[in-house]
C-alpha cells in the first residue's frame, strides 16, 4: 500500500502546440480506489501512462511514498497495470505469464509457487494455470491479467479501463469482482474509464477530466449531486441531467421563483431556493437530474422546494425498473423517470412533481455551479 | 425444376472445364522438370537416338554420379559436390545472421522509436530497391580493404548486407501489428530492452522467421552475380560451379550430366520450400497476435 501524489503534471508531445495535461494535482491516500473519468483525448490515458512511467512528463512530480519517481524507469517504480487488451505473453502459460515479473526480479523458485497458488486461487484461475492465453475467455484472460498485477506486490496499481473489451453481463460480474478485490486487498488502485457507472459503483473518489484538467476531483457522492460545472454535471449520471434556461424571479411572498413553459406555451411557476434572491433577473441554468421529476408521489406532500407541474409527456421509453419520459421546459427537451406502471400513453398530459432541493444552478457563461 | 437441372449440369460442365483447363497449364508448367528429370536418367545414346520428352530406354543414375563428383567444371573434373558445400556454408551462416539481424532492427524500429527512427526504416526500405549491378564495385572495393576478397566470409558478409534490408522489412511489418501494450506490460514486469526481445518478441516471430529464411536462403542459394564476383576458386558457390559445368565442352555435349547437376543445385531451396512452405502464406498474411 502507498500513498502516490501527482504535484502540477505538465505534458506537452513533442511536435504538439496543445498542451495534453495542464498541471494536474491529485493526491491518492494508501488504500484508495481512485478513478479517472473522461471522455475520449481527455488525458486519462496519457497521465496513467505517465504515472507507470511509459510516457515522460514535460514539468511536475510523481511520488510516490513521498518519494519523486518522475525520473525512474518504470521498473523501478513498482507499479503493476493492468491493461484494455489484457497485454497477455501469448507465447507463455497462465503460470508462466504471472511468473515473469517474479523471476526477472529474482524472487525464489518455491516464493514464486507459493505466491501464483495464492493468486490463482484469490481470482479462481488455479484450474486454467497451463493453459494459454489464446485457450482462454475473455473474462478469464481479464482474470490472469489482473492476476499478474497481483503476483508481485507491487506498491501500486494502474487499471487502465480493464473492462471494456467484455460484453455488458461480464462486465458487470467483473466490476463487482474488482471491488470485492480491493475491499479485500485494500490495495491503492488509480483505474482508468470513460464508463461512467463504473466510476460511481467503484471508487472512492472520482477524478472528472477534460482537455487535459481535472474538472472535479471527489467523492462520487459529491460528484453526483454537487457538480463543480455543467461538464461535470452533464458527464456523470445516465440519462444525463436536463439543462433549462431559466430566469430567476420574485413571487409576491419574497421567495424566489422561476415560470417553466412547457410544450403548450403555458407558464408555471417553480419555487427556487431562496439562496438565489441575489440573482432576481439573472438568466441561469438549472441541473435537474431525471430522477427530480417524478409522478406525483403521495407521501411527498409539497414543501416548499416541491412543486406541482402538469406537462404533455411526448416520449415515453420503458426500461423495465422505470420509464423515462420526454417533456419540454423552455424549449429544451427535458428527461423525467417515473414509475413503470404508471398507466399514460404518450401525447397525454400529466401532473409531475419537481424536486429542485437537490438541483443544481449554473452561470450560464461560465458554467460553473453558483451555489458551491 | 427444369431449371435448376439445366444450371446443376452448367455448373458441372463449367467445373470440368476450370479443371481441365487447370490441369492442362499445370502440365505446360512441369514439363521443362519433367523434361529435365527423364534426360538426367537417360544415357548419351538414348538422348541422341530418342526424343526430348520420351523415357529412357534404361534407366541409367551414370549422369547424377558424374555431376556430384566427376564432371569438369572449367580446369577441374570434382563434380559440383564441393561447390555445394560451398554453398551451404555460405548460405547457413548468411541466412541465420540476417534473419537475426532484421529480427532485432525491425524490433527496435517497432517498438523502442527514437527521433529519426522512420528515416532510418524509410532508408533501409530503400536499399530493397537497390540492383545489385550497382554495389558491386564498392563493395569489392570494400572486401578486399577488409581483407576478405575471394573468400566465404567475404560472400557472408555482402549477402548479409544486402538481405538485411529485405529481413528488417518483414519483421517491422509483423511487429508494428504485435500490440504495444505487450511490451508496456513487460517493462513494468521489469523486463528490459533485450529481455522483451528474448522472452516475449522473439517467441511469437515462428511465421515471419520462416517467411524470412525461406526468402533469404531462395535467394542466397540462388544468387549467381555476388556469387561469379566475389568468390575465390575454392569458394565458389553452386550456381557459379553449374554455369562453368554447363559452358565447359569437352567433345560431346552431356546433357543428362547438365540436368542432373541443375536439379541438384535446385534441390535445397524446393527442399526448404516442402519444409516450411506452409508458414510462408501464413506468415505473410497473419501479422497480428491476439491475446
Amino acid at each position: 500500500m502507498a500513498k502516490l501524489d501527482l504535484i502540477d503534471i505538465r505534458k506537452t508531445y513533442p511536435k504538439s502546440d496543445l498542451e495534453t495535461l495542464k498541471g494536474i494535482n491529485i493526491s491518492i491516500e494508501p488504500g484508495e480506489f481512485l478513478i479517472l473519468v473522461g471522455p475520449s483525448g481527455c488525458g486519462k490515458s496519457t497521465l496513467m501512462n505517465t504515472i507507470a512511467g511509459l510516457e515522460d512528463i514535460s514539468s511536475g512530480e510523481i511520488r510516490i511514498n513521498d518519494v519523486d519517481v518522475s525520473g525512474l524507469a518504470p521498473k523501478d517504480r513498482d507499479i503493476a497495470m493492468v491493461f484494455q487488451s489484457y497485454a497477455l505473453y501469448p507465447n507463455m502459460t497462465v503460470r508462466e505469464n504471472m511468473a515473469f515479473g517474479l523471476k526477472i526480479r529474482k524472487t525464489p523458485t518455491t516464493e514464486i509457487d507459493a505466491e501464483i497458488k495464492r493468486v490463482s486461487e484469490l481470482l479462481q484461475i488455479d484450474h486454467l494455470l497451463d493453459r494459454k492465453p489464446s485457450q482462454l475467455s475473455g473474462g478469464q484472460q481479464q482474470r490472469v491479467a489482473m492476476g499478474r498485477a497481483l503476483a508481485r506486490r507491487p506498491k501500486l496499481y494502474l487499471f487502465d479501463e480493464p473492462l471494456s473489451n467484455l460484453d455488458a453481463k461480464l462486465r458487470v460480474e467483473m466490476r463487482t469482482e474488482v471491488k470485492k478485490l480491493h475491499q479485500r486487498l485494500g490495495t491503492t488502485i488509480v483505474y482508468v474509464t470513460h464508463d461512467q457507472i463504473e466510476a460511481m459503483t467503484l471508487a472512492d473518489r472520482i477524478a472528472v477530466m477534460k482537455a487535459g484538467e481535472v474538472q472535479q476531483l471527489g467523492s462520487p457522492y459529491e460528484i453526483y449531486n454537487h457538480p463543480t460545472n455543467m461538464f461535470v454535471a452533464g458527464f456523470m449520471g445516465s440519462p444525463s441531467m436536463n439543462f433549462v434556461p431559466i430566469t430567476v424571479l420574485e413571487n409576491s411572498d419574497g421567495h424566489a421563483c422561476t415560470e417553466l413553459t412547457g410544450s403548450d406555451g403555458k407558464a408555471q411557476l417553480l419555487a427556487l431556493p431562496d439562496k438565489l434572491k441575489t440573482y432576481v433577473g439573472k438568466k441561469l441554468m438549472l441541473g435537474l437530474r431525471p430522477e427530480h421529476i417524478s409522478q406525483q408521489l403521495s407521501h411527498h406532500s409539497e414543501t416548499d422546494l416541491i412543486s406541482a407541474a402538469r406537462f404533455n409527456i411526448e416520449i415515453l421509453e420503458p426500461t423495465g425498473p422505470e420509464t423515462i419520459a420526454q417533456i419540454t421546459i423552455n424549449d429544451h427537451a427535458v428527461h423525467c423517470r417515473l414509475a413503470p406502471d404508471l398507466s399514460i400513453t404518450a401525447g397525454q398530459d400529466l401532473d409531475l412533481m419537481i424536486d429542485v432541493s437537490k438541483a443544481s444552478f449554473f452561470d450560464p457563461d461560465s458554467e460553473r455551479n453558483i451555489l458551491l | 425444376m427444369h431449371s435448376s437441372s439445366t444450371s446443376q449440369g452448367d455448373n458441372g460442365l463449367g467445373r470440368w472445364l476450370i479443371y481441365g483447363v487447370l490441369a492442362l497449364m499445370a502440365l505446360v508448367y512441369l514439363l521443362p522438370l519433367f523434361v529435365m528429370l527423364v534426360t538426367s536418367f537417360k544415357t548419351g545414346t538414348d538422348i541422341r537416338t530418342g526424343s526430348l520428352i520420351s523415357l529412357p530406354q534404361e534407366w541409367v543414375t551414370d549422369s547424377w554420379q558424374a555431376a556430384w563428383g566427376t564432371a569438369c567444371t572449367g580446369v577441374t573434373c570434382d563434380g559440383i559436390k564441393g561447390y555445394f558445400w560451398n554453398s551451404i556454408k555460405m548460405v547457413v551462416p548468411a541466412v541465420l545472421i540476417s534473419t537475426f539481424i532484421g529480427a532485432f532492427n525491425g524490433y527496435v524500429i517497432s517498438k523502442w522509436r527514437f527521433k529519426g527512427s522512420d528515416l532510418f526504416f524509410s532508408l533501409m526500405l530503400f536499399g530493397c530497391f537497390l540492383p545489385f549491378q550497382l554495389v558491386l564495385l564498392p563493395m569489392a572495393a570494400m572486401l578486399g580493404k577488409l581483407g576478405l576478397a575471394n573468400t566465404t566470409t567475404g560472400l557472408v558478409l555482402v549477402h548479409v548486407i544486402y538481405g538485411v534490408a529485405f529481413t528488417t522489412l518483414f519483421f517491422r511489418n509483423y511487429y508494428i501489428n504485435v500490440p504495444d501494450e505487450l511490451v508496456k506490460a513487460a517493462k513494468l514486469d521489469g523486463a528490459g530492452f533485450f529481455t522483451i526481445f528474448w522472452a516475449i518478441l522473439l517467441p511469437i516471430s515462428k511465421p515471419i522467421i520462416m517467411v524470412t529464411i525461406i526468402w533469404q536462403f531462395t535467394s542466397i542459394w540462388n544468387d549467381f552475380l555476388f556469387g561469379v564476383v566475389y568468390s575465390g576458386a575454392d569458394s565458389q558457390p553452386i550456381t557459379v560451379a553449374l554455369n562453368n559445368l554447363v559452358n565447359t565442352s569437352t567433345g560431346v555435349k552431356a546433357y543428362n550430366v547438365d540436368m542432373a547437376a541443375a536439379i541438384i543445385a535446385a534441390l535445397p531451396t524446393l527442399l526448404v520450400y516442402f519444409v516450411a512452405g506452409k508458414y510462408f502464406v501464413r506468415g505473410l498474411t497473419a501479422g497480428s497476435v491476439k491475446g
